[in-house]
Order: structure tokens, then C-alpha cells, then sequence
């Protein structure tokens, strides 16, 4: 009977000190905040901008119809948040030398323009129509810009979830500012901090499906090597598969004017 | 005595006694009430349709820029977007191009910035196709075209496939990159609409750095004044900024004149059908005045006696207006598509699909046949109350009362005369802005200046009526003093007869007169200006709205002069220019060669003058309705709004021109040119070497292009048949209701007749007992029909003359100037007496029969 008084005693006096070293003791350090992830997203995004993409864009609508297009993406990175990107298509041999350029002066201010070899001209693409579908497929301008002002959104993680075996943080990114869509709920992989998956929603409803897959590490950057976006309105989907990508590239300047627009880059 | 006791004891027996009575007042009412109705469905769908064409190519734009119909340069989109609250501006190009091969038809092309436009139009692209239409190809591939499903079943044809369009670049094959399904824009004219990006149509259209439109939306929150004022400070002077509603507003005004004297040609039937009414219930008195004095002698009181008349007129006119109403949506069934097709040749394109219906509609033309019925009814029902027991009972005639050739009536017809004068002296002297130079003026005057004859027309028929006495005896003998007699027992009631003849006929003779003064002065103005012999163009050269005019590259012109046999080759160009809120025609064509073999009509001002228009000199020549409405004479000026900003331009002459109502400016091509930029050309006028074959010369023109585009080589004497056509077929809606008219005026004199017939039963079998034979009365009745319509007739030209040249003074001339003459159209005037003389026998024959047939016996005792 003592000794169970004493061995009590002793275990009291343990959780005490236990009580008291976890009120002094500074707490360990918290998970990440939405916005903290998608300041690595934006990091890794903003170094790839220097880069060389060779891609496949495939079309099809709910009948199963397809159109395929191949097309040469380049990109450059310059001082603060100015970037550059053309991306000109490469067939069929009808959509040979359409090309489209990015000209943008922060994250968030840009131009954008297309060429159409056989109207000989060059069309300005409003910025107001950066959510338009990108020349029909269901990806934006938007989508083939830089990365975005974070600024422009508000990030909250909603919850944590494996998604195909990989551990990924369930993000709702959200714009201060109206655009086509109300919301995005993204899954951003924990590990290498690229989209796994982007839902858009347009008021409650999700409207456009992405998933990122076939993720590889090159030049010390996770890439995904396909991007599917589905329309959940019409059943039209665009996938786009990543066929060559080379980062760290040093493009030079006049590659990216309208004139090398016209030329198709060459 | 209740009301209602006296219809069902009273009325009904007497409706079913008198059957073939209530035919003819029933189908008179219903065929009024038909026409109108009829007419104001039409008018609706029409109008209907042309909005519905604005509003489906309109979109959700708030504003709409425009610039003339040569289109501004595209560097103004720029502007517009750049402004602050702009939330999307889109450039828009309109052309008309015609689809070629079996099934060729005018196609409305729409270029639209295919990047943009959905932010302010509907498209939904039909995905019934394996292969999905792919909008990067339709933007890289200038052959890009969008057809609307509805069309492409039409023509049978799907994507990927080609199609040979009609262009300014000639004949070019198109591919179809997708089908549109009909919403929104794919909707506008009937589905005849093809989508092409915006730079494809200007290349394809001449339009090459020109926009026709700029539709804009707003952000939201933005004030629509500040937004407007803040577009047109950022534009040159002479942009118009409006919205779909002005542009809808523009196609009322454009509709109106036609709209308005189809509603006019409606209410005459209908007038119509009041006298056959009013005769109706007058012979329903007569035939009833025992029964009438019966009732008075029991008790009743007059108002009971007028009442139950006015019950049974307003239960007859119900049941007919409702007929009316069914009869009247298949008239305008019938009618719609040559209304919209005349529509689309002289005002602008539209393509009625189905009829617009409206209760509210319906029920008011019933509404106003019912009232018109029992106003009709007015006048007999108190003649019915004044009859007094006594009188009933000695068979005074009715005619006695002669109640319409009374001081009461000459008063109001002489008060209507007054009115009638006075509407046309306010028309004629009040100012273009005045409220009194209002078409409603001139459509009281006609309506009242037909009441007042109308009103007169028993004292009338008791003067012309003995003239005819000594005729009729010589011509037809005992028969026709008879005939001629017994029409002037009953003045009154013949008189009423007489005048819905007179009305039809009036109304006939002035139409005819109309059409023929337009047609006569159309032709003599042409004589005046195309003096070529070959007309070329790449569509009707007559196309304001509908058939595909796709203007020409000036280079053709070097070309066609190549040609051996040519002469000379005139370029014409027209357009729309805004002036004042007004679309102005433009007229352009080069004046130098005009001037050397071309009289053109001047009105005011000297020949010598138009040397002005000559290049490098800003002049114009404007047409005298123009001058009218702007106080415009020679020496002033006008400034008109080009792309390159408003120019200043002197008047040098005052020209007849009726190519247009809302007024027509005449221009040099190289003025338009140096102003407006625009190199197109509508028509080339070929004038051929003397000796030449004229045939000769247009096939090598037509050899000669007929490989790049599609051309029409009108020679003049087609080209003038085409405009008759034209002319008839804008017409054809007016003819009808004439015929029912006329229709319901034959009515009338059937039951007019009937009732004498009925009421000479006694004095027929006397007739046939001393001795006349089955044919003599036969005769007799035919001649006293004849007679009806030949008085009528007569009465009716004179009047139709006068009301014509009221509606060439009110419709016509206000816009298109005093030079366009008024001509009799005696040929015309010629038919409207054989068809009054001729309908009126025919609407003889059944009471002629009848009275052919009557019994002697029977006769003798019927009382």
C-alpha cells in the first residue's frame, strides 16, 4: 500500500515536470502555410523559366475525335519578374510557324500576341482574355504563362491527402481580383512541391479538371512530363505531353520579339 | 321584356329565318377583321425579325460604333479597348456574300475576332461531327468558315468540307471548320450566316485594315452616359455611338411608311365591312318592322328595341371576329414570306420563320371589329327604335325616314370634308420638323375624306341616279326603267351599297395610281441616269437589303475597258453615310464621264453646276427630299462624316434621285476615294460602241470574269424589269386586302339586292303576272345590280384619283421629293370600273335568280 503511494507520488511528480517543461519549452516548428507552399511552387516554377520544351498537344472531344499539334516553346527569364515565352507550332502542316509570344513585365502584367503565317500579322491577344482558352485546346493563356503574382491570391490549406501514392497538400487558392474562375483546389505534391491536380470552380461548380503526372526530376527540377485538362462542361479535354525539356538555356533576346515571332524563331 | 328573352325568343329565330343574311355580315366582319389582323401579324413578324437579327448579332454588347458603311480603320479598336470601364471591345466586319453552285443564296458573312467575340456573342458549335472543329485552324487558315447547322442540312454539306462563296476577290472556296447551332448569331437571317475571323472576312471582303463595327461591353458598375461620351470624345466626329435599342429604333423608322400604309389598307376593309353592317342591320329593320312594332305595341320601349338590334350586331360580330382571328393567321401564314421577301429587296434583310403571335394583339383587331360592327349598327338600331307601332302596321317603307340624306349627315360630311382639308393644308405647309408633318395626318385625311363621301354619297346616287333613267330605258328597254326605278325607291339603303362599292374602288383605283406614278417616275429617273448599256455587278444590281451585291475591286475596270466592243465603263459605288440621324445613300460614280452622256434630272440648280462635283473639289448633289427635310439649296453645305473625320461638302445641285427615303447625296468617285478610302465598286455601267452587239459584248465580259467571280450583266430593259418585279411584289400584300375589299363590297351589294328582292315579292309576281318573263326580271335585278357598281364606280375613281395623290403627297414625295409626278393610270381606272360593273352583276346573280324564280301566286299573296 506504501510503496504504491510512494511509486504514485513519483509518477506525479514526473508528469509535473513533463507539464511543466511542455508550457516553457518553445513548440516545435509548425506545418507550412498555402502560401509558404506556393512560394517553393513559384521558386521551382520561376527557375524553370529558362528552359526549351518540345510538346504534343492532343485534343479530344467527348466523341473520342482528336486533333494533334506539335510545338517548340522558349523560354527566358530576365532581371526581377520580367520573363519571355514563345511557343511556335510546329504541325500540322497547317499550324506550321503559328506562334504566340509573352512579354511579361512582372508577374502579373504581360502582353501577349499571336502570328498567323498566312494573314501575315500579328494579333494582340487582350490581357483580359488571359483565362480564354489557349487557341481551343481547354488550357488557358493563363496556363502558358509564368509563374503568378502571389500576391493576386489567397492560399489555405484545406487538408493533406495521398493522391497516386504520393503525399500532397490540398490547396484553395483563391483570386482577389475576378477572373473566369472563383476558385482553384490544388494538390500540391509535399516533396517536390509540383501540381499534382488543380480543380477550378466556377461558384460551386468545378468546371475544369487538371492532373499532372509522369513527374521526372531534370536538371534538378521536377517536371511533369503529362498535363491532362479536362472541360467537365463540355467533355473536352487537352493533353499535353512533354517530349523534350531542357532547362538553364540561354536564349538571346532577340528570339523573343515580334519580329522573331514572324519568323517562327528562326 | 328582358333583353335576353327578346334575343333568344326574338333574334335567334330571326337569324335562323334569315340564314344566308347572316352568312354575309358574318363573312364581312370576318374578312375585315381577317385582313387586319393578318396585316398586323405580318407587320409584327417582320419587324419582329429585323430586330431579332439586331439583337442576335448585337449580342450582349451595350454600345455599338460605327462609322459608315465603307467601314474606319481598325486602328480605333485600339482606342476603344485602351479606355478606362471598357471591359471588351470587339471588331465586327458585315458583308454579304453568296454561296454559289445548286443551291446558291445571299449569306450574311459575320467576321468576328474569333479570340474575343464570346465574351459579347453566343456560340455553340455542334459536336454531332467525329471530328472535333478545331479553333486554332479556323484562326491560322484564312478559307476558315463557320455555317450554321440549319444551312449546312439545307445545302448538305458538313465539316471539313468546301464551299464556293461569292467574295469581292471573286469566287472563293471555303472551308467549313464547324457548324454552329442556332443560338445567338447563328440565328440572325433565318440561319443564312456564315462566321469568318474578323482579318479572313477583310481580306476576303476588301476590307483590308477597315472595321464595319465595334461592339462593346462595359465594366461592371460603369455609368452609361460617361461611358458613351468617354467613346465618342476618344473617336474623330462622325462615328456614330448607339446602342442595339437605336439601331433596332433606326429599322422601325426605316419600316415605317411600309408598315403604316399596310395598317391603312387594313382599316379600309374594314371600313368596308362597316357599310355592309350598317345595310345588313338596316334590311334586318325593314324585314322586321311588323315584329318591331308588335313588341313597341306590347310595351317595349325604344331603347329595348334599339338594344336588342345592337345585342344581335354584337353577337354576330363576336362570332365573325373570331372567325376573323383564325381566317386572319392564315392570311399572314400565306402572306409572310412575299411581305419579307419584298422587305429584303427594298429596306434590308430579314427572313421571317414563324409569325408572332400575340393574344393581346389578336383580341384587339377582334376588339375593333366588334366596335366598328356595333358604331355600323349605330344608326339603324334608332332608326328601328323610331319606329312606332302605327307605322309598322301601314308598312311604311323604311327608306322614308331617310334619315341619311338628312341635314344631319350632309352636316357631318362636310364637317369630315373640313377636317379632312385641314389635316392635308397643315401636312403640306407645316415645316420638315413639325409634329404636323406626321404621315398619321395624311392617314386621318384619307380615312375622313372617305368618310365624307361616303356620308354623301345617298345624296349623290338621288342625283345621278334620274341622269341614268333615260339610258337605262333606251339600252334595256321595260327592264331597265324598271331597274332604274327601283333603285330610286330606296335611295338610302342603294346609297349605302354604292358607297362600299365606291370605297373599294377608291381604294383600288388609288393604289393603282400609286404604283403607277412611282413606276412611271422610277422609269423616267432611270432614263435619266443609266444611259449604259450593260449593268455589271456581282449581285442583283437592284439589292439594298437581300441579294448578295459584293462589291468589285476597282482594277476590274482597266480590264473590262480591254474588252473589244466596250466603250467606256462607268464605275458606281453606294453606301450609307450618317447625316443628322439620318442614313443618307451615298451615290458615287465618276461625274466627268457621267456628264458626257448622262442627263441627269436636276431639280433646282444649273447642269452646268455639277461640273463642281468634278475630283478635288468637295461638292455633293443632293436629292430633293433631302433638300426638303434639311432646308438645303445649292450653295449651302453639309458636312458629312468620313473616316478620315467630318468633311465639309458645298451643295451644287438639288438632283432628283428616289433611291432612298431617308435622303440620297451624290458624290465623285475620287472625292469618295481621296475621303473615305474605300477603292470597291458596286457596278460597272458598260456603255457598248456604236455597231457593237450588245449581246456580244457582255458574254466576253462575263468570259472574261466569269472565271474568277460570279457576275450579273444586266442589260437596261432587264434591268427595268427587274424593277417592275420588284415594285409588284412590294405591292402584293395591298392587292390582296384590295380583294377582299372588293370582296366584302360584292357582299353588300348581295344583301342589298336580296333584301329589295325580298321586298318586292308582291310587285315581282304583279310583274310576272301582266306579263314578264322569267329573264325580263332576271334582267331587271342584274341591271339594278350593275347599276350599284357602275354608280360606285364611278364615284369610286374620282375619289380613288384624289386619295392617290394624297398618298403621293404624304408617303411618297415628303421623302422623295416633288419631281416624282402623279399619273393617272387609266388603264387601271378602266379595270376598276368593269370590276365594279362586273362584281356587282355577279353579286346580282343569286337575288336576280330568286326573283327569276318567284312564284305568282305565292307572290300575289305575300305580304
Amino acid at each position: 500500500m506504501n510503496s504504491l503511494f510512494v511509486t504514485d507520488w513519483k509518477l506525479m511528480l514526473l508528469a509535473g515536470c513533463i507539464l511543466a517543461l511542455t508550457l516553457f519549452i518553445p513548440a516545435p516548428v509548425q506545418a507550412m502555410s498555402g502560401r509558404q507552399v506556393y512560394e517553393k511552387v513559384h521558386e521551382l516554377r520561376t527557375r524553370g523559366l529558362d528552359r526549351q520544351t518540345e510538346f504534343t498537344m492532343t485534343l479530344f472531344d467527348k466523341g473520342g475525335g482528336t486533333r494533334s499539334r506539335t510545338a517548340v516553346e522558349y523560354g527566358k527569364k530576365a532581371e526581377g519578374e520580367t520573363y519571355k515565352v514563345l511557343v511556335v507550332f510546329k504541325t500540322p502542316p497547317d499550324l506550321c510557324d503559328v506562334g504566340f509570344l509573352i512579354h511579361a513585365r512582372t508577374f502579373s502584367d504581360r502582353d501577349l500576341w499571336a502570328y498567323f503565317p498566312e494573314f501575315k500579322r500579328i494579333r494582340r491577344i487582350p490581357t483580359t482574355s488571359q483565362d480564354d482558352s489557349f487557341f481551343g485546346s481547354d488550357f488557358s493563356y493563363d496556363d502558358f504563362g509564368g509563374p503568378p503574382n502571389l500576391d493576386d491570391y489567397t492560399f489555405t490549406i484545406l487538408r493533406e491527402e495521398v493522391l497516386d501514392s504520393r503525399p500532397c497538400y490540398v490547396i484553395e487558392v483563391t483570386p482577389k481580383v475576378p477572373r473566369k474562375w472563383s476558385r482553384n483546389q490544388a494538390w500540391v505534391d509535399k516533396e517536390l512541391f509540383v501540381h499534382r491536380k488543380i480543380v477550378s470552380y466556377q461558384g460551386k461548380e468545378p468546371y475544369r479538371d487538371g492532373t499532372f503526372t509522369d513527374v521526372r526530376i531534370v536538371d534538378d527540377l521536377p517536371t511533369p512530363f503529362r498535363m491532362e485538362m479536362k472541360n467537365l462542361k463540355t467533355g473536352h479535354r487537352t493533353e499535353v505531353a512533354i517530349e523534350e525539356i531542357h532547362y538553364h538555356t540561354s536564349f538571346p533576346d532577340d528570339l523573343f520579339t515580334q519580329r522573331s515571332l514572324e519568323r517562327a524563331g528562326k | 321584356m328582358k333583353l335576353l328573352n327578346l334575343l333568344r325568343h326574338i333574334s335567334l329565330k330571326h337569324l335562323h329565318l334569315q340564314k344566308l343574311q347572316l352568312v354575309m355580315a358574318v363573312s364581312g366582319i370576318c374578312l375585315g377583321v381577317a385582313a387586319m389582323v393578318a396585316i398586323d401579324l405580318v407587320n409584327r413578324s417582320v419587324l419582329k425579325s429585323c430586330e431579332d437579327s439586331i439583337n442576335h448579332a448585337t449580342g450582349r454588347a451595350v454600345l455599338q460604333i460605327t462609322g459608315g458603311e465603307a467601314g474606319f480603320p481598325e486602328e480605333m479598336l485600339e482606342r476603344v479597348q485602351k479606355l478606362p470601364g471598357v471591359e471588351y471591345a470587339v471588331p465586327v466586319i458585315e458583308a454579304t456574300g453568296g454561296l454559289t453552285g445548286d443551291k446558291e443564296r445571299a449569306l450574311m458573312i459575320l467576321g468576328i475576332d474569333v479570340l474575343q467575340d464570346h465574351h459579347i456573342r453566343d456560340y455553340s458549335i455542334t459536336d454531332e461531327s467525329a471530328e472535333i472543329p478545331d479553333p486554332l485552324l479556323f484562326l491560322a487558315k484564312r478559307d476558315s468558315i463557320l455555317l450554321t447547322r440549319t444551312l449546312a442540312g439545307q445545302i448538305g454539306i458538313g465539316i471539313d468540307q468546301e464551299v464556293n462563296v461569292q467574295t469581292v476577290a471573286g469566287l472563293k472556296t471555303f472551308k467549313v471548320r464547324g457548324l454552329l447551332n442556332p443560338e445567338g448569331p447563328a440565328r440572325v437571317a433565318g440561319g443564312d450566316i456564315a462566321i469568318m475571323d474578323v482579318y479572313a472576312a477583310q481580306m476576303a471582303f476588301g476590307k483590308v485594315g477597315s472595321l464595319d463595327r465595334i461592339d462593346v461591353s462595359f465594366l461592371p458598375g460603369q455609368d452609361f452616359d460617361t461611358m458613351k461620351a468617354r467613346i465618342e470624345a476618344a473617336l474623330p466626329p462622325g462615328y456614330d455611338v448607339d446602342t442595339p435599342a437605336g439601331r433596332t429604333r433606326q429599322v422601325e423608322l426605316l419600316l415605317g411608311r411600309f408598315r403604316t400604309s399596310m395598317r391603312l389598307v387594313g382599316c379600309m376593309a374594314l371600313f368596308v365591312g362597316m357599310y355592309l353592317i350598317y345595310n345588313t342591320v338596316s334590311i334586318s329593320v325593314v324585314q322586321r318592322r311588323r315584329e318591331i312594332g308588335i313588341l313597341r305595341a306590347l310595351g317595349g320601349g325604344r331603347m329595348q328595341i334599339a338594344a336588342l338590334f345592337l345585342a344581335e350586331t354584337l353577337a354576330v360580330a363576336t362570332f365573325a371576329s373570331l372567325l376573323g382571328m383564325a381566317l386572319g393567321l392564315g392570311f399572314a401564314q400565306a402572306s409572310v414570306g412575299v411581305v419579307a421577301q419584298s422587305v429584303t429587296e427594298m429596306y434590308l434583310r430579314t427572313s421571317v420563320s414563324e409569325l408572332v403571335f400575340s393574344w393581346p394583339s389578336l383580341l384587339l383587331n377582334a376588339g375593333i371589329g366588334i366596335l366598328a360592327s356595333l358604331i355600323a349598327a349605330v344608326f339603324p338600331s334608332l332608326a328601328a327604335a323610331r319606329v312606332t307601332p302605327v307605322s309598322a302596321i301601314r308598312a311604311v317603307p323604311y327608306a322614308a325616314d331617310d334619315f341619311l340624306r338628312g341635314w344631319r349627315i350632309k352636316f357631318a360630311a362636310c364637317l369630315c370634308l373640313l377636317i379632312a382639308l385641314s389635316c392635308l393644308v397643315a401636312f403640306e405647309v407645316a415645316s420638315p420638323a413639325s409634329p404636323a408633318k406626321n404621315l398619321g395626318f395624311v392617314v386621318v385625311a384619307v380615312i375622313l375624306l372617305l368618310l365624307s363621301i361616303s356620308l354623301i354619297t345617298p345624296v349623290l346616287f338621288a342625283w345621278t341616279l334620274p341622269l341614268t333613267h333615260n339610258l337605262l330605258a333606251f339600252c334595256f328597254g321595260a327592264q331597265g326603267r324598271l331597274a332604274g326605278l327601283n333603285l330610286q325607291k330606296n335611295i338610302t339603303r342603294n346609297g349605302v351599297a354604292v358607297a362600299a362599292i365606291l370605297c373599294s374602288i377608291a381604294l383600288f383605283v388609288s393604289s393603282a395610281n400609286t404604283v403607277h406614278s412611282m413606276r412611271t417616275s422610277l422609269f423616267e429617273w432611270f432614263d435619266s441616269i443609266i444611259r449604259a448599256d450593260l449593268l455589271v455587278s456581282s449581285g442583283h444590281p437592284l439589292a439594298t437589303g437581300g441579294a448578295p451585291t459584293i462589291p468589285m475591286p476597282a482594277e476590274m475596270l482597266g480590264e473590262m475597258e480591254k474588252i473589244p466592243g466596250v466603250q467606256s465603263v462607268e464605275p458606281f459605288r453606294k453606301g450609307r453615310v450618317s447625316y443628322n440621324g439620318r442614313k443618307l445613300m451615298l451615290e458615287v460614280f465618276d461625274v466627268a464621264l457621267r456628264m458626257d452622256y448622262c442627263p441627269a434630272m436636276i431639280a433646282v440648280g444649273k447642269r452646268e453646276n455639277m461640273a463642281r462635283l468634278l475630283p478635288d473639289q468637295d461638292y455633293v448633289a443632293i436629292n430633293e427630299g433631302l433638300a426638303l427635310k434639311e432646308r438645303l439649296r445649292p450653295g449651302d453645305s453639309l458636312v458629312l462624316p468620313t473616316p478620315q473625320g467630318p468633311v465639309r461638302f458645298g451643295v451644287a445641285a438639288v438632283i432628283v434621285s428616289f433611291s432612298s427615303d431617308a435622303g440620297v447625296v451624290w458624290l465623285d468617285i475620287n472625292t469618295y476615294r481621296r475621303h473615305w478610302r474605300d477603292p470597291l465598286v458596286d457596278t460597272y455601267e458598260v456603255l457598248v460602241k456604236p455597231g457593237a452587239k450588245i449581246k456580244e459584248v457582255r458574254q466576253a465580259i462575263l468570259d472574261r470574269f466569269g472565271g474568277e467571280r460570279r457576275l450579273f450583266a444586266l442589260e437596261a430593259a432587264e434591268f427595268k424589269v427587274e424593277v417592275r418585279k420588284i415594285l409588284d411584289r412590294s405591292f402584293v400584300m395591298t392587292n390582296a386586302v384590295n380583294i377582299i375589299t372588293l370582296v366584302i363590297a360584292g357582299l353588300g351589294i348581295i344583301v342589298t339586292l336580296l333584301a329589295s328582292v325580298f321586298e318586292r315579292t308582291r310587285e315581282i309576281g304583279i310583274l310576272r303576272g301582266i306579263g314578264m318573263t322569267r329573264s325580263q326580271v332576271l334582267a331587271m335585278v342584274l341591271i339594278e345590280s350593275a347599276l350599284i357598281g357602275a354608280i360606285g364606280g364611278v364615284l369610286g375613281a374620282a375619289a380613288g384619283i384624289v386619295i392617290g395623290w394624297i398618298e403621293m403627297e404624304g408617303m411618297i414625295r415628303v421623302d422623295l421629293g416633288a419631281s416624282i409626278g402623279y399619273h393617272v393610270h387609266y388603264a387601271a381606272l378602266l379595270w376598276a370600273l368593269l370590276l365594279a360593273v362586273g362584281l356587282s352583276a355577279l353579286a346580282g346573280i343569286y337575288p336576280a335568280r330568286r326573283a327569276a324564280t318567284t312564284n305568282i301566286v305565292e307572290a300575289l299573296t305575300y305580304e
